[in-house]
């Protein structure tokens, strides 16, 4: 039968009780065989741990993560609020309730809800909570990154010299599948650029919802769908840009 | 390196060992380990702004421990059974000891096994104790129980580690 104080031992053992609650164990262990034995435990216990394995950071993972760090600190200043009148102070408490407002607004849209998905996705990401889990502006490094992190392998390309800059990648959820997102920066602005495979589903047409536009195309087994608040015109060359580059594949 | 990252530097980095090693237990010695810590680092580092003066041990071990629960959920969305998670599971079980009363002669390997074979509730709570030298509260902190529960869990870890120990036959 279990000695009522045993967690009140092993808090004493731990050195988790005040002076007062400590000589209170003190004498209670003194007539109790079964808290003795949990003290004799506690002390076999400890000399055994010390032989546990204390894994230590490999000096490679270590570097990895603090280049990592090193390329997020200088993603930063993307994050900053929008310029559109609706995301005027957005780092705001104001602001946050507007997002929470327009979120409440979107799940109620009677809309194609793979609209409403990316719109969500594409202001969560938006939202700096989660932009980039790879930044990079090199597609080789965006590129193979996603070979274990989603089930498609989108078109990566930079388009820098066309204005529109590869800055990374991540993986995200879209119409409850895994979807590769290549992220680029096209002045201002952030374009989200989804990949997720394709499930003989209809995509909707260049939709837009709260001032983002969204183009969907088919390709290579592949549903894609830019988001960005460019303008259209902008938006529809992106496209084609990135049609081009598949089609090269 | 701009202000936010010296700072993270300075105040997070130091933890970067408890981070893994919390990672490698948690996942019972796997390679996604790797994964979990460089999310977690990232997550941390992006949340690090609102973070305000608190322990950052158990603020950034709390983190490690989200990711390697949210990479678990992944895992089981999209694959039924995980086998590497099993794999692990056997190996830790099987083995017998035969010696009695390890806990005294046991090398360090038996001990990882047994620490291994620990469900994950009472495995998390005996490795911020005895490796990370945590106090309950710490502990509380990273696993979001309340106080009360991590004694008892630590309680029933700690007996079920010495049973692993002791070939299963003295449990409490």
């Amino acid at each position: 039968m279990a000695c009522e104080e045993s967690l009140k031992t092993q808090a004493y053992l731990d050195g988790e009780l005040d002076a007062g609650q400590a000589l209170e164990i003190e004498a209670h262990l003194e007539h109790c065989a079964e808290c003795q034995a949990l003290a004799a435990d506690h002390a076999d216990m400890k000399a055994a741990m010390a032989g546990a394995t204390y894994h230590r950071v490999p000096a490679a993972l270590r570097a990895k993560i603090g280049n990592m760090l090193d390329a997020e600190a200088k993603v930063v200043p993307l994050k900053v609020p929008r310029k559109t009148g609706f995301w005027l102070g957005a780092g705001s408490g104001a602001g946050g309730m507007a997002i929470a407002a327009a979120l409440a607004f979107l799940v109620f849209m009677p809309a194609s809800s793979v609209v409403n998905d990316l719109a969500e996705a594409h202001v969560r990401s938006l939202m700096g909570e989660h932009l980039i889990d790879v930044a990079s502006s090199d597609h080789h490094t965006v590129k193979p990154w996603f070979a274990g992190h989603a089930d498609v392998s989108p078109p990566a390309e930079d388009f820098k010299a066309e204005g529109f800059t590869l800055i990374g990648g991540r993986a995200d959820y879209v119409h409850g599948s895994r979807a590769a997102v290549v992220v680029y920066r096209h002045g201002a602005h952030v374009i989200n650029l989804f990949t997720w495979a394709d499930r003989n589903t209809r995509l909707p047409g260049a939709s837009s919802r709260d001032g983002y536009r969204m183009v969907f195309w088919k390709q290579n087994d592949l549903d894609l769908a830019a988001v960005s608040d460019v303008d259209p015109g902008e938006l529809d060359r992106f496209v084609a840009l990135v049609k081009k580059s598949q089609s090269r594949e | 390196m701009d202000e936010k990252r010296r700072r993270f530097e300075a105040l997070a980095m130091p933890h970067l060992d408890a981070a893994y090693n919390l990672a490698r237990w948690l996942t019972r010695g796997g390679a996604e380990a790797d994964d979990i810590v460089q999310e977690a680092m990232l997550r941390a580092f992006r949340s690090f702004d609102g973070f305000r003066g608190e322990a950052v041990r158990p603020w950034l071990l709390a983190i490690v421990r989200n990711c390697h629960r949210s990479a678990l959920e992944q895992k089981k969305r999209h694959a039924a059974a995980p086998l590497d998670d099993r794999d692990d599971m056997e190996t830790a079980a099987e083995d017998p000891t035969p010696e009695a009363n390890a806990i005294r002669q046991g090398d360090g390997r038996e001990l990882d096994k047994a620490l291994s074979a620990l469900p994950e509730e009472f495995r998390e709570v005996v490795i911020l104790r005895e490796l990370e030298e945590m106090s309950y509260r710490d502990i509380a902190a990273v696993t979001g129980a309340p106080i009360g529960t991590v004694m008892s869990r630590l309680a029933r870890g700690r007996a079920l580690l010495k049973a692993q120990l002791t070939g299963g036959s003295h449990g409490m």
